[in-house]
Formats: structure tokens, C-alpha cells, sequence
């Protein structure tokens, strides 16, 4: 299984990177205050690193401590060299540093990028390895509860948006640096506007007629199961508007698109709206007019679903699926999941909220290359007090400190302590 | 690549247990000015080991006659913690590379960034 982590991460993190890294850049992606304090409250003369630095946006804070950073993607760590900073090209799973070398150790927004919870208990041993014996480290992923909105699973996948447009209210104020499609005043954005001043929650600026929009995004099934086929579910929760009228009851056929003519649809679902948020927003939200566009197309099909083979391309390698948990799931939002063993057959179940389809089994990924188009990025979103409760259970050198939820990531402080073997 | 990163620099290699210090092997290297900031040589250096660092002095001649053990009251030798700035914020190997002692295995480093990516199964 740890093949399939490591391939998963290579096809929806490392390689989505790499080819999104040119788009990053900074005004777009601004530090986080409480790292930026976490930083500064260093003493003079600390080592720290950032491992899964990126583009560097960190190592320029504190001057009197020598901060280096790291990370897989190469477009990003020569980003970072270019403006200055000490940087390596490396795992997070197998890092190249001496055991305690480190004063702190960051890890913004990366472990939440692991497949696997093993994987990620491996990346947090790492960085406690690093540490010494008093050292902090500060982590931070994405959350599973947002303020405005819901991620139904953990484990899912988020297209990028190379061009996440201003919103109207933000445009007024002069932030416009970003080109603005013309109709981006009706669409929802879920951008969020840092400055190292003040943080502005997206949110805030959205009007209420712009909250009742699609969500997007994809689910995949956790890694961490027993069970192993190809499996991946879309998910759409929306509070309206899909054009064909959903209810509990109701129950959607089967759909066989073909893995292109659905990656094509998401492509250009995605690629063509300048609607859909930051890559730092944790959702993906498309106006009714996008939707119902969609639809129409999809409709010409007699398909009424987003087609989600396409995540079948997602998968060249199987995720196992996790079928208790999914029961569990579903109870819970009354949310129907089938038993991939028979995935070729299943029948598609709509339910009020959320609609999901199964993937084949037996497509092969020929796709990849339009799959890379949507750039879809992996990402396990946790649940409050998970992060706490994975050090606490299974790092005994880190002790936390603090646990705390900023703007939609959980974040921890922990300290390296000396562990005694007996 | 300043000799301060690679004195946190070890070969991560399966199975090598004397990975560190890794040899620099460079062929481009570059000398930059940097402010001196006295405080924050003298707090860095116990954090070091510095018997790899004046090692890594040496390869790239770059010793300027830097004793192989500390001296006492290093933070008021304000001569002595100019030639440490020097080596450890000041030289930088832009091109060449690293190679772990134990298993000889090279991490490229170009453009200043080593490479320390292990292949599956290292």
C-alpha cells in the first residue's frame, strides 16, 4: 500500500506542483500571522527549517534567525533559491537532516497532502527527529469544518485554479491586482485576501445570494482501508439549483462516460471558470450559471451527473476502499455508498445532497495528460483534534502545546521531549 | 549551498549509519558579503559540529586557518567570528555535489540546491 501512497502523492501532489509552481506567486499567497509569530518568537541564532517550504513564503520572516527550507517540488524550491533562501530538494518521509539539528521546525499546509495516515505519523517522526530536545514544531492542514461550509469525507481531490478572480467587494477596495472575468461580480469567491495586516475571511464579502452556489470538489476513498479496488466518488453538495431535481428518493442510472469525456467536461468546467477559488481556499464553489451550463452540455448526454470517471484517470493505482467507513459515512449523511467489489455494475444513487458515482474498474488511464489539465490535488482534510490525537497516540518525542483552528486550518505546537527507553 | 546548511546536511541512504559529514565535491563555488552580525555567529556555533565544518572548510579551501577545536571565549573574538561568518553565510557551493562517506552515493547540488531525493528503494 505504501506504493499506492507514494504514487497517489506522485500523480495528485508532486507532479500538480510542479506544473502549477509558475502560477504561484505572492501576492496571492501570503504568510499565515501566527507562523509568522511563531517565527519571531524564535530566539537570535535559531536554526529552523520549513519543511514543504514551496515557493519560500516564510524564510524571509526574522532576520535574526538561519531558517532553510525543503520540498519535493523542484519549479517551487528554485522559486525559493531565486529570492534568497537556503533551500533542498527532498521527502518530507526521509529527510536529509542530523537528528536534533533544529531549534523549530515547520510544517505549513503539507502533511495534509500524505495518503496515508501511516505516511503522515512517518512525516511528523521525521520532523520530531530532527528537532532537539526543546524544540517546537507548528503544523498546519486543512480542516475538515470550515466555517460556511462542509467537507463531507477526508480524503478528497480539489482542482486548481490558476486564476482565481477578485471579488467585487475586494475590487472596490483597490486589491485588483488579478484580471477579473467580466460576470466574476455574480460569482461566489471563496478567496481569501491576506495582508500581513489583517486577514480577510472571503466569506465576509460574499453576499447571501452568492452563498448558494455548487460546491465542487472529489472525493476519494481514504488509503487506509482493507479492501482494494479502484474506487473514487464525486461528490456535490449542493443547496439548490442542479437542474435536474434531486430528492432523497430518487436514484440516478448508471453512467458510463468514458474517462476523456469526462475529464473533458471537468477541464473545461474548470479551466474555462475563472470562478473557482485560491488554491489556499479549501473549496471549490462554481456559479449556478457555470453549473447550468455544465448541465446542458451533460444533459445533450442524457447525464445529469458529473461524470466522474474521470477521477477513474486519478487512479491508475486502486484505492482501497473502506467500506465500514463509508457505511459510517453514510449514515451519517445519509449518503449511499456501494460496495466496489461489483463496481462495474453498481447503480448510481443521488441522494438530496450529495450525488456519487463509482469508477470502474477496468478503464485504464489513458487520460493523464487531460487529467493533468484539471489538475486535481489530493488532499486528507482532518477532523478536529485528529492532529492532536496522531501525535499524542503515535509520536511520544513531540508534546503538545497548543491546538488551535486558523481560518480553516487545524493547526498544533508541540515541543520535542526526550523519550526514555527502558 | 552555505557550509551552515551542510553541516545539517547528512546521507539518509537505508542503511548507512555513518552518513555525516557529507564530502563536498564542488566546482563551482562563490563567495558572497554578508552583514556580520556577531550575536548570531556566536549563538550558532555551539549548535554546529564544528569539527565537520572545518572539514567542509577545507575541501573548499576555504580554512582560513580556523583551529580544529573550538577555543574558549570564542564570542568576544570578534576576528575569529568574522572568519566563521565567513565560512558558514559567505561561501556558497553553487554547483557540484555531496557524497555520502559510507555508500558513496552522490546528491547532485545545481543551481545552489542539493538534491537530496532518494531514488525508490535507497
Amino acid at each position: 500500500m505504501d506504493e499506492a501512497a507514494s504514487q497517489l502523492e506522485r500523480d495528485h501532489v508532486h507532479s500538480v506542483y510542479e506544473k502549477i509552481a509558475p502560477y504561484f506567486n505572492d501576492s496571492r499567497y501570503k504568510a499565515w500571522p501566527k507562523v509568522k509569530q511563531f517565527l519571531l518568537e524564535q530566539e537570535p541564532g535559531s536554526i529552523v527549517a520549513d519543511v514543504g517550504c514551496g515557493n519560500g513564503k516564510y524564510l524571509h520572516i526574522n532576520e535574526d534567525i538561519f531558517k532553510l527550507g525543503c520540498d519535493v517540488c523542484r519549479p517551487l524550491v528554485d522559486s525559493a533559491w531565486s529570492r534568497g533562501h537556503e533551500v533542498q530538494l527532498c521527502d518530507g518521509l526521509r529527510l536529509p537532516y542530523r537528528d536534533g539539528c533544529f531549534d523549530a521546525v515547520l510544517s505549513i499546509a503539507v502533511i495534509h497532502h500524505m495518503s496515508t495516515k501511516e505516511r503522515r505519523i512517518r512525516a511528523i517522526k521525521e520532523m520530531a527527529r530532527t528537532l532537539r530536545v526543546g524544540g517546537r514544531i507548528m503544523i498546519y492542514v486543512w480542516a475538515m469544518e470550515q466555517k460556511r461550509r462542509k467537507f463531507e469525507k477526508q480524503d478528497i481531490f480539489i482542482p486548481w485554479n490558476p486564476n482565481p478572480p477578485l471579488s467585487s467587494a475586494l475590487r472596490q477596495r483597490g486589491n485588483g491586482t488579478q484580471s477579473v472575468s467580466d460576470d466574476s461580480a455574480s460569482s461566489d469567491k471563496h478567496r481569501k485576501v491576506r495582508s500581513t495586516s489583517s486577514m480577510v475571511d472571503e466569506g465576509d464579502l460574499i453576499s447571501p445570494g452568492q452563498q448558494k452556489q455548487q460546491r465542487l470538489w472529489f472525493f476519494s476513498r481514504s488509503l487506509d482501508s482493507v479492501l482494494d479496488f479502484t474506487s473514487l466518488t464525486v461528490s456535490r453538495s449542493s443547496s439548490s439549483t442542479l437542474q435536474t431535481p434531486v430528492d432523497e428518493a430518487s436514484e440516478s442510472r448508471s453512467r458510463r462516460t468514458s474517462s476523456r469525456g469526462l475529464i473533458r467536461q471537468m477541464s473545461s468546467l474548470f479551466s474555462s471558470s475563472s470562478r473557482t477559488s485560491l488554491e489556499e481556499d479549501v473549496f471549490i464553489s462554481d456559479p449556478n450559471e457555470q453549473v447550468h451550463k455544465n448541465d446542458n452540455r451533460s444533459s445533450g448526454n442524457g447525464n445529469e451527473t458529473v461524470p466522474l470517471e474521470l477521477v477513474h484517470d486519478c487512479s491508475s493505482v486502486p484505492l482501497p476502499d473502506l467500506v465500514s467507513y463509508q457505511r459510517d459515512q453514510s449514515t451519517l449523511e445519509g449518503h449511499v455508498e456501494v460496495d466496489g467489489k461489483s463496481s462495474q455494475q453498481e447503480p448510481l444513487r443521488r441522494q438530496e445532497s450529495t450525488a456519487s458515482l463509482l469508477e470502474s474498474d477496468g478503464m485504464s488511464g489513458q487520460s493523464s495528460e487531460q487529467l493533468k489539465d484539471s489538475c486535481l490535488r489530493y488532499y486528507h482534510v482532518f477532523r478536529e483534534g485528529e492532529l492532536t490525537q496522531l501525535i499524542q497516540n503515535h509520536v511520544d518525542e513531540l508534546h503538545v502545546l497548543h491546538t488551535y483552528l486558523d481560518h480553516a486550518n487545524w493547526c498544533v505546537v508541540a515541543e520535542k521531549v526526550q523519550v526514555w527507553k527502558v | 549551498m552555505k557550509l551552515l546548511t551542510h553541516n545539517m546536511l547528512t546521507s539518509h541512504v537505508k542503511g548507512v549509519t555513518k552518513g555525516y559529514p557529507l564530502i563536498i565535491k564542488a566546482t563551482e563555488v562563490k563567495v558572497n558579503e554578508l552583514e556580520f552580525n556577531s550575536q548570531f555567529v556566536s549563538r550558532m556555533i555551539p549548535k554546529l559540529e564544528w569539527s565537520a565544518l572545518i572539514q567542509a572548510a577545507e575541501w573548499l579551501g576555504h580554512s582560513q586557518d580556523l583551529p580544529s577545536t573550538l577555543i574558549p571565549d570564542y564570542e568576544n573574538d570578534e576576528e575569529f567570528l568574522r572568519k566563521v561568518h565567513r565560512i558558514l553565510l559567505e561561501v556558497e557551493v553553487l554547483e557540484g555535489c555531496l557524497q555520502c562517506p559510507e555508500s558513496g552515493r552522490e546528491f547532485p547540488i545545481s543551481k545552489g540546491v542539493p538534491n537530496m531525493l532518494l531514488n525508490e528503494g535507497e
